[in-house]
């Protein structure tokens, strides 16, 4: 390999991470030009202090990991919930018509809007978290399934009938691979709204958390914990979306999304 | 005298639709005998589609019962194989893995199942593209597929509503001599849709011709067949009794012109 093959490959491995780097550097100067206080903003060798501590104290695993157990759960619990939904309003002319209207006003109702009912409901505690994402996530699901279930063509169904199909056949062979693309769409859209809304219900509940990490932070001014927060925050959706969602995406799209056509 | 495979009876069919009641066909009576192909040929709109869906079980009739070997259709069944113009085998499902559907709905054993679906692959020549999907073949290459996958379930009674009318001309002619072979291998019932003249005569044992919306069956004709095997276009174009059928139908479909 050639210093030229090498540089090019380097460079190709690298440059998503070139914003960054400038972005760093901006914040660096305006720390340091600008001489603004610690009381505002903090140097980039502080918020890598504040992470080596959360790290080494264990702190930062606590929240992240709670965080993380959330999402999980709500993503499956939605997904459980939310394709078999899609499923049975997508099947039926009556229920999609009818849901359709409803299902858009919910998406205009953020999970967060939820909040103030569910801390009178549930209080403030896990539940209540768990409720906003689900809900967060399981609308997008429901709409993806129902629209993937509609835009089969009603000949296939037809056919498999005709060749003595029942109602599961149906199901397995004709609504769940032809219906598959969009329900992985509706995945990965609810899986970053669900994200975003879990921090901003971890904020208010306060029962651990990233959200509760960064919010918990404010109250003493430390900012350097502030900003590790959030580059987590950050961090943890790139890697749970480029390395868990996104993957399956690819998959089943670049098979399925062509072979529906 | 055997009895009639298909038995249609004062059929009539109503849309419903939110400006009232709309009126598919007029009263249709229809009897089919086993093994006979029958074609049916309307201009658009007549309600030939509605017909065939009914005796396929997709619609209820609004008035007249329809029975198969005497017994009335409730809902569709594997003793009706229905043949659509497109947009019926699977996409996701390949060459081979289609046309074995229906016996894998009927949990016939693989072994057996094999066998067959390598029977019709070789009569359809879809040969060397048994591993192919839909969307690698040609329309004609998929229409062979919807046509051999309703071979293989082996229904006695096959529906087929313009099945090659979104083939392009040249594929069309090829197609219609390939079903004639099959047929003359396989006997089956056949009640086959278009509204193509030339191919209502060339494949049918007998042609009715309908009248415009609400349709009903306007004529009957009985089309000779001399050649065993089946027809080639050949032969058909030459031969001056075929011609005047055609002709024949040519005329009465043409007083039923849609303006």
């Amino acid at each position: 390999m050639t210093s030229a093959t090498i540089a090019r490959t380097v460079w190709r491995d690298t440059r998503i991470l070139l914003p960054f780097v400038v972005l760093i550097a901006a914040w660096w100067a305006l720390k340091v030009g600008l001489d603004v206080s610690d009381q505002l903003l903090v140097s980039p060798p502080r918020v890598w202090d504040g992470f080596v501590y959360l790290v080494t104290h264990g702190i930062l695993a606590e929240y992240a990991s709670t965080s993380l157990r959330i999402i999980g759960i709500s993503a499956l619990i939605s997904f459980a919930i939310g394709v078999p939904l899609g499923f049975a309003v997508g099947t039926n002319r009556y229920a999609s018509r009818a849901l359709e209207g409803t299902l858009r006003f919910l998406q205009g109702i953020s999970g967060i809007a939820w909040l103030p009912l569910a801390i009178l409901w549930f209080g403030f505690t896990h539940t209540t978290t768990l409720v906003i994402v689900i809900y967060t996530l399981i609308v997008p699901i429901v709409f993806n399934t129902m629209t993937g279930v509609r835009a089969i063509p009603e000949n296939y169904v037809l056919a498999l009938r005709s060749l003595g199909a029942g109602p599961v056949r149906i199901v397995t062979d004709v609504y769940l691979p032809g219906a598959l693309p969009s329900i992985v769409v509706g995945m990965r859209l609810g899986m970053g709204y669900g994200w975003r809304a879990l921090i901003a219900a971890e904020m208010l509940v306060r029962q651990g958390g990233l959200g509760d990490l960064i919010f918990g932070a404010r109250s003493f001014n430390q900012i350097d914990r502030i900003m590790v927060g959030m580059v987590v925050i950050g961090v943890l959706y790139i890697v749970v979306d480029r390395l868990l969602v996104q993957p399956i995406e690819t998959l089943t799209l670049a098979r399925w999304g062509v072979l529906r056509r | 005298m055997q009895a009639d495979k298909i038995t249609v009876t004062g059929f009539r069919h109503f849309f419903k639709t939110e400006g009232g009641d709309v009126q598919a066909t007029g009263s249709i009576d229809i009897a089919i005998r086993p093994g006979e192909f029958v074609t049916l040929v309307g201009p658009s709109g007549c309600g030939k589609t509605t017909l065939l869906k009914a005796i396929a079980g997709f619609i209820t009739p609004t008035e007249g019962t329809i029975l198969c070997d005497g017994k009335p259709v409730r809902g569709p069944g594997r003793d009706r194989g229905v043949v659509f113009q497109e947009l019926a085998i699977l996409p996701w499902r390949t060459v081979r893995r289609n046309i074995g559907h229906g016996l894998e709905i009927a949990r016939v054993p693989k072994a057996e199942r094999d066998r067959a679906v390598a029977r019709l692959i070789d009569l359809m020549g879809l040969a060397g593209f048994e591993d192919r999907y839909p969307h690698e073949l040609s329309g004609g290459m998929r229409q062979r597929v919807a046509v051999a996958r309703t071979w293989a379930a082996d229904p006695e009674i096959i529906l087929m509503d313009e099945p090659f009318a979104a083939v392009d001309a040249m594929t069309r002619l090829t197609l219609q001599e390939e079903l004639g072979r099959l047929c003359a291998t396989t006997r089956k019932t056949v009640f086959f849709i278009t509204h193509s003249v030339e191919e209502a005569v060339f494949l049918a044992d007998r042609v009715l011709v309908m009248t415009k919306r609400p349709g009903t069956i306007k004529a009957v004709l009985d089309v000779p067949r001399h050649d065993a095997g089946g027809r080639d276009w050949d032969s058909f174009t030459s031969d001056p009794e075929m011609r005047a059928i055609a002709e024949q139908v040519m005329h009465l479909v043409h007083a039923e012109r849609v303006a």
